[in-house]
């Protein structure tokens, strides 16, 4: 096995009695911006909070720049230098935006700090003192993947993010994205738009019913026109 | 008129601080954990006890004053760690029902070991004389207790809105799942706070039982007072208790100057009161420490 800097090996995870997920094996390389796609409830949420240690997978192992890291408490695998943007943005809505940034900070240094995340996200910084839950959600999603980013993070987790936006400020969170893979950062991108996904990833793999059930070049996906309408929605789910 | 309303006001105010003070530390514990601590009063009276053996062990006031609500700390973080931390995931009821639990057991073994009957417990002789104001005079203890729960208070805030670790607490307050992911060991969270409730409820059960009389339902007497202080001024608000507290303490003590029959029910009548104009309560938002 190559020297993945995530390597996930037959996850089975379970939420009470409900198997979820089924044998899931994936890897992201260092630099590589992986997508998994999948319709609504394919298991891609669940993916990664197994990565994280917020659910325990039940088997399967998940290692981490080559450490075993399965089930571990999520602020141990944060303080590996893992980052999540999770879905729905989930700000501490009580505190400012300021506040969000500096609970994210982990002394740990590297190229992020606030004031460089207030220069290249100047909208973040002119809302700085604002509560995080008085911002739009577009706002919220940029001091979602903001607050990512000051962590400094090797693997950046990131679920949905394009998920109701607008298509403007969606498009100027995947430049965030793309400029982060440029410098080095990787990217585990689970989106249900699989065409935006495909544009700015190296490889992908595609979720159903708990499996994974593609997994390829992202080019090479973005040319198989079934995959990408069921894929999209556009078609019944094949099952 | 004025000499017979001002003493019930300035005591109204400082038995309104104890309130507050204890539903502060309730709040505390229920905002993070979602567990309503029953047994908070019962701590309280703990620290009492404790100082009172302290003191007549030879020990000075001032070294109680600080030392018995750290002894309050170490066993209420062991209780905690050994009996509440297995409930925190599961319904709010479980922990409801063993705080209750430990509360009666507390009130028990209160009254096998320092008697069923309260105890004298006296604040040294410094703090025994009063101060003129002019028109009044007022007891020095009170005056005491009355900077001390003030100055706690301000500490209390200056730790939860100026430091690292209140920040993570506010933050985990309100999603201790994300705070986790980003790096804080949730644990630690939980222990330094049920510690913060139980130093808050310490200091409040040493420098009660001078005032309310120290006996093994002192700190559970305070208990429902404190419930309804904390939903006056909105669950989960800091400053909402403190409001609240002042405001209860002041109605009670106003009432029985007045219409002593009504002592007790002025404060659900407040309750009522507040409830109807802001159903959320004074300072209460849709966050919390808002």
């Amino acid at each position: 096995m190559s020297e993945s800097l995530l390597a996930v090996e037959k996850l089975n995870t379970f939420y009470g009695k409900s198997h979820i997920l089924h044998d899931v094996s994936l890897s992201v390389d260092k630099g590589e911006l992986v997508a998994l796609l999948g319709l609504n409830g394919a298991g891609k949420t669940t993916t990664m909070r197994s990565v994280l240690g917020l659910t325990r997978p039940r088997s399967g192992t998940v290692h981490f720049e080559g450490r075993d890291i399965t089930g571990w408490p999520s602020y141990r695998v944060s303080r590996l230098g893992v980052g999540y943007v999770p879905e729905g943005r989930r700000m501490f809505n009580e505190l400012t935006v300021t506040e969000n940034l500096q609970i994210a900070e982990t002394g740990r240094g590297g190229a992020w700090t606030i004031e460089r995340v207030f220069q290249r996200l100047p909208k973040l910084q002119e809302l700085r003192a604002r509560k995080s839950g008085r911002l739009s959600g577009g706002e919220q999603e940029m001091l979602s993947i903001a607050r990512a980013l000051v962590a400094n993070p090797t693997l950046m987790l990131v679920d949905e993010p394009s998920q109701g936006l607008a298509p403007l400020i969606v498009e100027e969170v995947y430049k965030i994205l793309a400029e982060m893979k440029a410098q080095g950062t990787s990217i585990l991108l689970v989106e249900q738009n699989a065409l935006l996904a495909l544009k700015v990833a190296d490889r992908a793999y595609v979720m159903d019913e708990g499996r994974i059930v593609y997994s390829g070049v992202a080019a090479d996906l973005e040319r198989d026109r079934n995959m990408i309408r069921t894929l999209m929605g556009l078609q019944e789910v094949a099952s | 008129m004025l000499s017979n309303v001002a003493p019930s006001v300035f005591n109204g105010l400082i038995l309104g601080a104890f309130y507050a003070f204890v539903a502060i530390g309730l709040s505390l514990i229920m905002n993070l954990t979602g567990t309503i601590n029953l047994a908070h009063g019962s701590f309280l009276t703990l620290a009492g006890y404790l100082a009172f053996t302290l003191v007549s062990k030879g020990t000075s006031f001032w070294f109680a004053l600080i030392l018995a609500p750290l002894l309050t700390v170490v066993v209420g973080v062991v209780i905690e760690r050994l009996l509440i931390v297995p409930l925190y995931k599961r319904d709010p009821i479980f922990s409801l029902l063993l705080t209750f639990g430990l509360s009666l057991i507390a009130e028990e073994v209160y009254r096998l070991i320092w008697g069923p009957n309260g105890v004298p417990f006296s604040a040294p002789g410094i703090l025994g004389g009063g101060i003129s104001l002019g028109f009044m005079q007022f007891p020095t203890l009170r005056l005491f207790i009355a900077v001390v729960l003030a100055a706690a208070m301000v500490l209390l805030a200056l730790f939860l809105w100026r430091t690292r670790f209140g920040l993570r607490l506010r933050a985990a307050i309100q999603d201790t799942e994300m705070i986790s992911a980003m790096g804080t060991n949730i644990q630690v969270l939980y222990m330094v706070n049920f510690a913060l409730g139980m130093a808050l409820a310490g200091l409040a059960g040493v420098l009660a039982s001078g005032l309310l009389g120290l006996s093994p339902t002192m700190g559970n007497a305070l208990l429902m007072p404190a419930f309804v202080v904390a939903i006056i001024g909105g669950m989960g608000s800091l400053f909402g208790s403190i409001v609240g507290g002042l405001l209860v303490g002041l109605a009670i003590s106003v009432t029985t100057l007045f219409i002593p029959a009504a002592n007790e029910v002025i404060m659900y009548i407040l309750m009522a009161v507040v409830l109807l104009i802001r159903p959320r309560g004074l300072f209460g938002t849709e966050g919390l420490f808002g």
